[in-house]
């Protein structure tokens, strides 16, 4: 069976090397956007399992790229982890609001993202 | 403003108790505004006098009139009792001109009975009566006019002839000549006597007019007294009514104008000005009092100047701190992205994702993950407190266990613990059921006084106690530590404050958590409060309700 494919729509170089070295020995492919519209042209081209998407991006909000995917009927049934940041308040509320299927507050433990990502691919 | 017209004041009586205009105070006013007594009392307000000095002239003046009218009724008193003198006198002189009518209508009749009876006694009565006329005359004779003087004048001389003729009878009478006797007082005597009755009557005739016109006269003047009298009564009792009215009013006018003035000064109308015409102390009183106004309004406007230059300094200092508390804000999110990554990596590496790491530097490693996380939980600190100062802190209300509380704060104290040898022990009530309100927030409390609790105690017990107290939840946090002095107790739940600076230095921290707590605390409606003995320990208790009303409160 093919890879899973994972996209991360995230704009800081180190925190995508996390990400990318954490799922480096793990069976999933990795795609990387920098900022918000390209996540959202990513998700409608690759059409990943699983999106990781940053609140804080260039161009396009993480909010508003996870509303855009959800609003468009080929990407509607992917599930987004919105890493969220702590720094604004009810940033967990609005990630779910604007359909986020799991949240993750920043910083985050690498442990703690792979274990939702397994959960949310069902490999868990 | 202070614009008030300069007319009269009862129209401006302010609203301020002052009784309802009655039918006196309207027709007042009617007479003021209506007649030349406004002028009269506006005249009178501006002479350059005293109060004391216009009350002392009107009631001078009033008495003047009064003392004049005395006076003029001893004047008349004294006129009257001439008239009746002279009226008493005229009587007697009327009597004494009849008596002597009488006397000479005697003395022909004893004339005419002395031819009859041929005595002496009746020639005798006829001297009598002669005589008293002849005294009568001399009473009317004095002070008698020139006219009337030169009657009597006739009288006597025509009597004089009678008395000649009377001898001539009563010797006749004496002879026996009876019939001669008869003869010649008809021819001689008679015709005299009719003379002298004639004369005398004119007298009378004279007496009695002269009386008649001393009466008319007596009671014209008595007449004309009345009038007068009458007339200076009403003139006096016009004029004390003037005299009180112009006066009072002059005193009158410039109270009102003042109420008027203090009303509207009461109102917060600060350089309103009282105009009246009074030049005597109202007047003074008046320009006292707009003294008083303008200063008044001087320090109104001061303070009101004043009040802008706070409120614009406010605003900019709100201005400066919302900007302060916006780039802690934009600081602690920047932070917060590197440390995602030197977390992130430090992790994987002890977790071994970038092969087996060596063993003398997975130490090193473990401090860099534990200075790195204290590091973390600064910038929060210094986040949270920048969105409290900023207003915008809110709580997250959802279900949360009790349990669930206290457990992750012992899971994430728990290495810590055990790490300085303490005894660490957690006991929840059972059965508290789910509570509402932020539960991440309370954890944190929990988790920042645990955290102290294990930071001030070198040895002995950190215990953490939860249970219910009727609909409020008690978390306790129980240690051995150093305790807190009293006089420090009331600071401590203060921004940046640790009981003293060489504190710091032993134990870390910047001071907020405890500041941070109290605000979460209360946001929940809950209260916060510690009990400590230095050298044996403290306990902080935090009480919430279990569940929180709907509605989120901010700040």
């Amino acid at each position: 069976m093919s890879q899973k494919k994972i996209l991360l729509v995230e704009d800081n170089e180190f925190n995508r090397k996390i990400v990318r070295d954490l799922l480096a020995r793990q069976p999933y492919g990795l795609l990387e956007a920098l900022d918000g519209e390209a996540g959202v042209e990513a998700a409608r081209r690759e059409k990943p399992d699983l999106i990781i998407m940053d609140v804080q991006l260039p161009k396009l909000s993480g909010l508003d790229a996870t509303r855009r995917i959800r609003a468009e009927p080929e990407t509607a049934k992917i599930p987004i982890i919105v890493v969220t940041s702590f720094a604004l308040s009810g940033d967990d509320k609005k990630a779910m609001d604007a359909g986020a299927s799991a949240y993750l507050a920043k910083p985050y433990s690498p442990r703690q993202l792979l274990d939702a990502i397994r959960k949310m691919l069902g490999d868990a | 403003m202070g614009a008030h017209e300069d007319g009269l004041p009862l129209g401006s009586v302010p609203s301020t108790p002052v009784a309802a205009p009655g039918i006196s105070e309207r027709s007042a006013g009617f007479l003021l505004s209506h007649t030349p007594l406004g002028s009269l009392v506006r005249a009178v307000a501006r002479l350059r006098l005293s109060v004391h000095f216009k009350l002392l002239a009107a009631f001078m003046l009033v008495a003047v009139v009064v003392a004049l009218m005395g006076a003029m009724s001893l004047e008349i008193i004294t006129r009257m009792s001439r008239q009746s003198v002279a009226m008493h006198l005229a009587h007697q002189r009327v009597s004494s001109a009849r008596q002597a009518q009488h006397a000479l209508a005697m003395q022909m009749s004893f004339t005419a009975m002395a031819l009859v009876l041929r005595d002496e006694a009746t020639i005798a009565s006829i001297l009598r009566e002669n005589n008293r006329l002849n005294a009568m005359l001399a009473e009317i004779e004095e002070g008698a006019p020139g006219e009337e003087r030169e009657i009597i004048q006739r009288i006597r001389t025509a009597q004089g002839e009678i008395m000649a003729t009377v001898a001539d009878v009563a010797n006749l009478v004496r002879d026996g000549k009876i019939e001669e006797a008869m003869q010649f007082q008809l021819t001689t005597g008679y015709p005299l006597f009719q003379q002298v009755e004639g004369l005398v009557e004119q007298v009378v005739r004279l007496e009695e007019s002269s009386m008649g016109g001393l009466r008319a006269a007596t009671a014209l003047a008595n007449r004309q007294a009345f009038y007068l009298m009458g007339g200076l009564i009403i003139a006096s009792i016009l004029l004390a009514l003037l005299l009180g009215f112009v006066t009072s009013w002059s005193f009158i006018i410039p109270v009102r104008e003042a109420q008027g003035f203090l009303g509207r000064l009461a109102k917060g109308d600060f350089g309103t000005r009282v105009i009246v015409p009074n030049q005597d102390e109202f007047g003074a009183l008046a320009a006292r009092m707009n003294d008083m106004s303008a200063e008044l309004r001087r320090l109104y406007e001061d303070q009101r100047e004043a009040a802008r230059q706070l409120e614009t300094l406010n605003s900019q200092l709100a201005r400066a701190s919302q900007a302060k508390s916006e780039f802690l804000a934009n600081m602690s999110h920047e932070l917060r992205t590197p440390m995602n990554a030197i977390l992130g990596f430090t992790e994987m590496i002890l977790d071994d994702v970038y092969g087996e790491v060596p063993a003398e530097v997975r130490s090193p490693l473990e401090d860099v993950q534990t200075c790195g996380r204290q590091l973390l939980r600064l910038i929060n600190d210094v986040l949270d407190l920048s969105k409290i100062e900023a207003g915008r802190m809110e709580l997250s209300l959802t279900d949360y266990s009790v349990d669930e509380v206290v457990e992750t704060a012992r899971t994430s104290l728990r290495s810590l613990a055990a790490e300085k040898g303490l005894e660490f022990t957690a006991e929840v009530q059972p059965d508290i059921p789910l509570a509402y309100g932020d539960g991440k927030r309370i954890t944190q409390c929990l988790t920042n006084l645990v955290g102290n609790a294990l930071k001030f105690t070198k040895e002995g017990t950190v215990a953490i106690r939860a249970g219910l107290d009727g609909e409020r939840v008690v978390y306790s946090v129980t240690d051995t530590g150093i305790g807190i002095a009293p006089d420090q107790l009331d600071h401590i739940f203060g921004e940046f404050r640790q009981v003293d600076a060489s504190i710091s230095r032993e134990f870390g921290g910047t001071g907020l958590g405890l500041s941070i707590t109290k605000t979460f605390v209360e946001l929940h409606g809950g209260r916060i409060w510690v009990e400590s003995e230095p050298g044996r320990g403290s306990t902080f208790h935090f009480a919430i309700p279990l569940r929180m009303a709907e509605v989120t409160e901010g700040t």
